[in-house]
């Protein structure tokens, strides 16, 4: 079942990485994966039970593969250390303003689809 | 009779599967931490990061001699990776009422926090290559990383910028928006899922379920928009 499941991830990713060479540079092959496996959900209209445990049992451990990228940053602290306060500045910054945007702009639209559906 | 220490010491460190032992050390280690503390400073990522490059600097290797012996660990990132499509996809079929609303603000919204932080790093004096890296600053780490080292950022900078946005999100997010009067679950959920992905969903479902729920859309959809639109933007930008 759960091999089944991870052959069918495989699959996409490696077609994914063959789309990236051939037809679309600017999207990593992943991704195209991603998008692969999303439009064949979308066509079968549900997910099938190997699909479903192997998925959820990889993304379980997603926060794992993703220490050794991450490791990387020792390979970098120069440059950090050099724009550090420019970059936390800037993460900060745009996040408070980001978030309360978001959220204003979402409640006005539900209350606006709220309110025409009233009126209909 | 004298042994070789130092021989052994030197097959143990440069084994192939050194570097994945101790990073299953090192998150093993930074999970029960978390679970012990629930101290949201304490990111397993995060922490297993710092404790790897302790290790590492201990025993004296470097990063490429790392990630090399750390590959039986990184091979399965990109199956991950096309694992997401799965709750993009149960999310997708949950919230139709709400489609247009929800689209708009992905659309608006995430065009807002990604121009506004890249323009602001540039703005502060940030190098290019690290604007580049907190491009992607909104999305959750596997998306970011792989689409910060195609428009020309190093993946593991977009990591630790992924991970303090997520963090500082989670911290201000719901307070920040009550203060601004934004009290609709779905909205408060979308808010946090977008700009503070896996972090933000995971604050989102102590709130309510429907505010999880948009969350974790938010945060795939976010993450789709990101790997497919930024790429392409910055192709005709630069």
């Amino acid at each position: 079942m759960l091999l089944r499941g991870l052959s069918w991830l495989v699959l996409c990713q490696l077609l994914g990485t063959g789309l990236n060479v051939l037809l679309l540079p600017m999207l990593p092959g992943p991704i195209i994966g991603m998008l692969l496996l999303l439009l064949f959900l979308l066509v079968h209209g549900e997910v099938s039970e190997p699909l479903s445990l192997a998925s959820s049992n990889l993304l379980k451990y997603l926060p794992l593969l993703l220490v050794p990228p991450a490791v990387g940053v020792m390979a970098y602290a120069d440059a950090i250390a050099a724009d550090f306060w420019a970059v936390i500045g800037a993460l900060v910054l745009s996040l408070v303003l980001s978030v309360v945007f978001a959220g204003w702009m979402m409640q006005k639209l539900i209350e606006r689809q709220q309110r025409r559906r009233g009126d209909l | 009779m004298s042994l070789d220490w130092y021989g052994a010491w030197q097959a143990l460190t440069h084994h192939p599967l050194f570097g994945a032992g101790i990073t299953l050390g090192a998150y093993q280690l930074s999970i029960a931490a978390y679970e012990r503390t629930r101290w949201m400073f304490l990111q397993p990522v995060l922490v297993s990061m710092v404790i790897v490059i302790g290790v590492l600097l201990l025993c004296g290797l470097n990063y490429a001699e790392y990630k090399v012996s750390a590959e039986a660990l990184t091979l399965f990132l990109g199956p991950a990776t096309v694992a997401l499509a799965v709750p993009l996809f149960l999310n997708l079929r949950r919230i139709r009422q709400l489609f247009l609303p929800t689209v708009l603000t992905l659309l608006v919204g995430g065009v807002v926090a990604t121009v506004l932080g890249v323009s602001l790093a540039w703005w502060f004096g940030a190098d290019s290559i690290m604007l580049m890296s907190m491009a992607p600053k909104s999305v959750t780490s596997p998306i970011a990383m792989l689409v910060a080292s195609q428009i020309g950022g190093i993946a593991a900078l977009a990591a630790v910028f992924v991970m303090m946005t997520g963090v500082i999100g989670a911290m201000l997010g719901p307070s920040l928006l009550r203060l601004c009067g934004v009290r609709h679950h779905a909205a408060v959920g979308m808010a946090l899922g977008m700009t503070a992905h896996a972090v933000g969903t995971a604050r989102a479902m102590q709130e309510s379920e429907e505010c999880g729920a948009f969350a974790a859309l938010a945060m795939s959809l976010m993450g789709m928009l990101t790997a497919v639109l930024l790429p392409l933007a910055i192709i005709f930008l630069v």
